[in-house]
């Protein structure tokens, strides 16, 4: 049982210089609900706060209110039921709302929606009407160069690549030195290779402005490179919040276990302060409080394999990743687990194997309680 | 693909090049040789049209056109606003008959509003019982007059392509500019009309084009434009050079609209996005707004349809009970579909050679035929006819004054309209369908029958329609060119008119009204998006 959750969280504090608790609060939700039309809720019940400069990431499947609840947080969508403070503001209330453009909050939007007939310099000055000329172009100029494109003022958005434009969308956001940043699917026009060098460029930009954001994803790759700590939504609510690796390791919902990575279920049984699987036994944590018919969450990071000629499983798939072999193990039982094996660890399909079941902590879910993702 | 079309390029027959080419050499023929005409004219006409009809022309011309685009873009965009940024009740049926005045033409609007506001119409008995007998309504003989004629009669076009703009309209751009801050006049301003500029512009484009080529409507309301000069100049004067030197300044304006139109649309392209995106809301109405809006959309719909197809149907239905339906009432019916008959097959197998040859084997010469047949665009009815006129007197003599030459001149004009259905319906078939049944083992002329020609099938029948209602309607170059005794509907409808003798008129004008809706129904179908 080497790093806890608890341990995790006091890491990520330290690699940050301060604890995010002591630093104030810019955005807080208090139990908000949103509904479409009549009495079918986007999103309900949700709790969050943003610290300052802290980068948070709304992280589910399509459908799940993550943007409704950006949007609702700009003041595009109204609130059914709770608050929501902006910088220690009350902006939305059930039956008030302060309006999108009263609430300094930078938007970017997934097609970055740059206004094509003004140029770069124009469309980054959009929010700059209440400066002088002068300060305005000295403030275009500075963000230009704060996102690496002080050549292209003079262009015009259909004369730029896909990340130029997501560059000038940016600019044009933080121009006007927002509450808050939001960003929707920031990199989800872009390709993957673009994808990866913005999302390391825009981290590197955000806190070196310490500007708070919030950004929306569907991808927990993205949501791990990006946040200091993840909001998984599902369904309208938020099922977890807490930073990426005590979502990855320690997820709370077998749907957070299965939504941002691989992810294996074997049933199980706790007697005497472990539990019984197919694959072994392992101790149960002291938190966990359920009944004793349980799943174990395996991830293939956590099972080893090995050839053994009078194993009773043996190796079903192997799917070359690259960096890692991927085998699909199949028990005697039928059901599978995943392995991850480095790359050059080649065995051939049919293999039998004998599993090392390496697991830090074991995140267990009680089975009378939790529907399962089917896998 | 590459090595398909090389394979094509052996067994496709090499005639069907130079026929095109034929094609297209007889289509160009008539611009050619108008502005040959005008360029090789004695320097005394120029001088002489200079000093006495020419500015005259130009400015009553150039007066009509600003006049109307400022009427349409007013018109036009107000009620594109009003149908899709808010929702009452009725509202689908008001997007669809608001383009209703697309289907008269205006000649039969011009004819409606001369008598409406004409001396003694009702107009003038209206307003002189509310104001006493000395009232006088504005004339319809004026530019007052042709201006709100053809207001009423183009403001649609502004319509349509800034309604779909605004159906195109991604609501990021009017959030993100709220998130910047501004208010809504800013943003309408700033943000929302901007972006609708190329849409309105390639509107107004269109308008003007249809304005300066605009014969019916100044000829009965005798507004002297440049197109009406030229026909003057031919029946009266018997002048072809100063026609074609009037001409050739009518095609100079045709051809900067229509470049102006091309431009904005092209350009309008970097205004939309691609992909997902969320349109605007609609603001429900109250009462109130409702009666407000509705009231607008009649008032503007009744002026510019509803009231004139009443009329039409009141005065046919007194023709008829003096029996002015008669045998050579449907003597001029035949005649008007037999000469749209011809040319719109005509113009139809002349058409997808070309579109076919372009689309499949976009060599130069190809795309160069295809784009000389949409030379018609630019010539006006009265240019054409001008044009095929002095070429048939000049070359064959003895084919002038035959139908022949009217139905040419319908093909040059108007096969530019059913080539922009049949190219994309060409577009639209994958040519991998095509080399799939070759592969398949069937030769090229059983792949056209069996693969190519179902598929284009639609858009084929589109063009022919389009083409047959629009010879239908058309009326300068009939007036000019039909043989001797052959009057067709329209034909029919303009002398009528212009005798005033507006019940005889209106059966013909209500055939034309009633046929040119399904051509309307065509044009517009194709474009709609239901919002």
């Amino acid at each position: 049982m080497a790093p806890t959750k608890q341990d995790k969280t006091v890491r990520v504090k330290d690699a940050q210089g301060a604890a995010p608790s002591q630093r104030p609060t810019v955005l807080e939700l208090r139990g908000v609900s949103c509904v479409y039309g009549k009495d079918r809720p986007a999103i309900t019940d949700i709790s969050l706060a943003a610290q300052e400069g802290e980068i948070l990431c709304l992280l589910g499947p399509s459908g799940c209110g993550k943007t409704t609840t950006l949007r609702a947080i700009a003041g595009f969508e109204s609130v059914s039921a709770g608050e929501i403070s902006l910088g220690g503001r009350l902006v939305s209330s059930p039956g008030f709302r302060v309006p999108a453009e009263e609430r300094r909050v930078g938007m970017v939007f997934q097609e970055y929606a740059l206004f094509p007939h003004l140029q770069v310099a124009e469309n980054v000055a959009f929010g700059l009407q209440h400066l002088s000329r002068d300060a305005q172009q000295a403030q275009v100029r500075h963000m230009l160069e704060l996102v690496g494109l002080p050549d292209l003022a003079r262009r015009y958005p259909h004369e730029l690549s896909g990340g130029q434009q997501q560059r000038v969308a940016l600019a044009r956001a933080l121009a006007q030195q927002p509450v808050i940043l939001l960003l929707d699917e920031p990199f989800s026009n872009l390709d993957p290779d673009m994808a990866g060098k913005m999302r390391q460029d825009l981290h590197d930009l955000l806190r070196h402005t310490k500007t708070t954001t919030i950004l929306v994803t569907h991808d927990h790759d993205e949501a791990f490179a990006m946040a200091d700590r993840i909001a998984v939504l599902n369904d309208g609510r938020l099922e977890q919040m807490d930073t990426p690796e005590a979502i990855y390791h320690t997820p709370s919902t077998p749907f957070v276990a299965d939504f941002v990575g691989q992810a294996d279920f074997l049933p199980g049984t706790i007697e005497d302060g472990r539990v019984t699987t197919e694959i072994g036994e392992f101790p149960v944590h002291t938190a966990y409080r359920g009944g004793r018919n349980v799943v174990v969450m395996v991830r293939p990071d956590d099972v080893h394999i090995a050839p053994l000629v009078n194993a009773t499983a043996y190796i079903q798939a192997r799917l070359f990743h690259g960096s890692e072999n991927l085998y699909t193990i199949s028990l005697p039982s039928g059901r599978t687990v995943h392995s991850s094996e480095p790359s050059t660890t080649v065995y051939p399909v049919g293999t039998p194997v004998e599993l090392q079941v390496i697991a830090t902590h074991t995140v267990l879910f009680d089975r009378s309680r939790n529907h399962l993702p089917s896998s | 693909m590459t090595s398909a079309t090389a394979s094509l390029r052996h067994t496709l027959p090499h005639p069907l090049s130079l026929l095109a080419l034929g094609t297209a050499c007889l289509l160009a023929l008539p611009l050619v040789y108008v502005c040959y005409l005008a360029l090789t004219a004695d320097p005394a006409i120029w001088f002489r049209l200079w000093t006495t009809r020419l500015p005259e022309l130009l400015s009553n011309t150039a007066w009509l056109a600003a006049s109307v685009a400022a009427g349409t873009f007013l018109l036009g965009v107000s009620l594109a606003w009003v149908v899709v940024r808010y929702d009452f009740p009725g509202r689908r049926m008001w997007e669809w008959a608001l383009v209703l005045p697309l289907a008269m033409p205006t000649y039969v609007l011009a004819y409606v509003y001369s008598h409406v506001l004409g001396l003694g119409g009702p107009a003038e008995q209206i307003l002189q019982t509310l104001a006493g007998p000395g009232a006088r309504v504005m004339s319809p003989h004026s530019y007052a007059g042709a201006t709100l004629v053809m207001i009423l009669d183009t403001f649609p076009f502004v319509y349509l392509l800034t309604r779909a703009a605004l159906l195109n309209f991604n609501v990021s751009f009017d959030e993100v500019a709220r998130s910047c801050g501004a208010s809504r006049l800013r943003r309408l301003l700033g943000v929302i009309l901007p972006l609708l500029r190329p849409a309105i512009v390639a509107g107004l484009s269109l308008v003007i084009l249809y304005v300066v080529s605009d014969f019916g409507a100044v000829s009965l309301l005798r507004y002297q434009t440049l197109t009406y000069a030229v026909y003057q100049q031919l029946t009266g004067r018997y002048d072809t050079g100063a026609a074609s030197v009037l001409s050739i300044l009518l095609v100079l304006f045709a051809l900067l609209f229509l470049a102006a139109e091309r431009w904005f649309r092209e350009r309008s392209r970097f205004y939309q996005t691609s992909g997902r995106y969320r349109s605007l809301e609609r603001r429900p109405c109250g009462t109130l707004g409702t009666t407000l809006i509705t009231l607008y959309l009649s008032l503007v719909l009744g002026a510019a349809f509803l009231m004139p197809a009443w009329l039409l149907v009141r005065w046919s239905s007194s023709a008829l009970l003096q029996g002015a339906v008669d045998a050579r009432f449907f003597g001029f019916v035949w005649n008007s579909v037999l000469l749209s008959g011809l040319a719109a097959t005509a113009a139809v197998l002349i058409g997808l050679p070309l579109a076919y040859l372009a689309c499949r084997r976009p060599s130069r010469l190809h795309l160069l035929c295809l784009h000389t047949a949409y030379a018609g665009y630019v010539l006006p009815g009265p240019v054409a006819a001008l044009a095929l006129l002095v070429l048939f007197s000049q070359l064959a003599p003895w084919w002038y004054g035959t139908a022949l030459v009217l139905v040419l001149a319908y093909v040059v004009h108007f096969l530019p309209a059913g080539l922009q259905s049949l190219e994309p319906a060409l577009q639209q078939v994958n040519p991998n369908l095509e080399e799939a049944a070759r592969s398949l083992g069937e030769s090229p002329l059983r792949v056209l029958r069996r693969i190519t020609l179902p598929l284009i099938k639609n858009g084929f029948l589109a063009a022919w329609v389009l083409m047959f209602l629009q010879s239908m309607k058309e009326l300068p170059a009939t007036l000019l060119l039909r043989p001797v005794g052959f009057d067709t509907l329209a034909v029919r409808v303009w002398l009528e008119a212009s005798e005033e003798y507006y019940q005889l008129a209106a059966p013909s004008a209500l055939l034309i009204v009633l046929l040119t809706l399904p051509a309307l129904w065509l044009l517009v179908a194709k474009d709609w998006r239901a919002a």
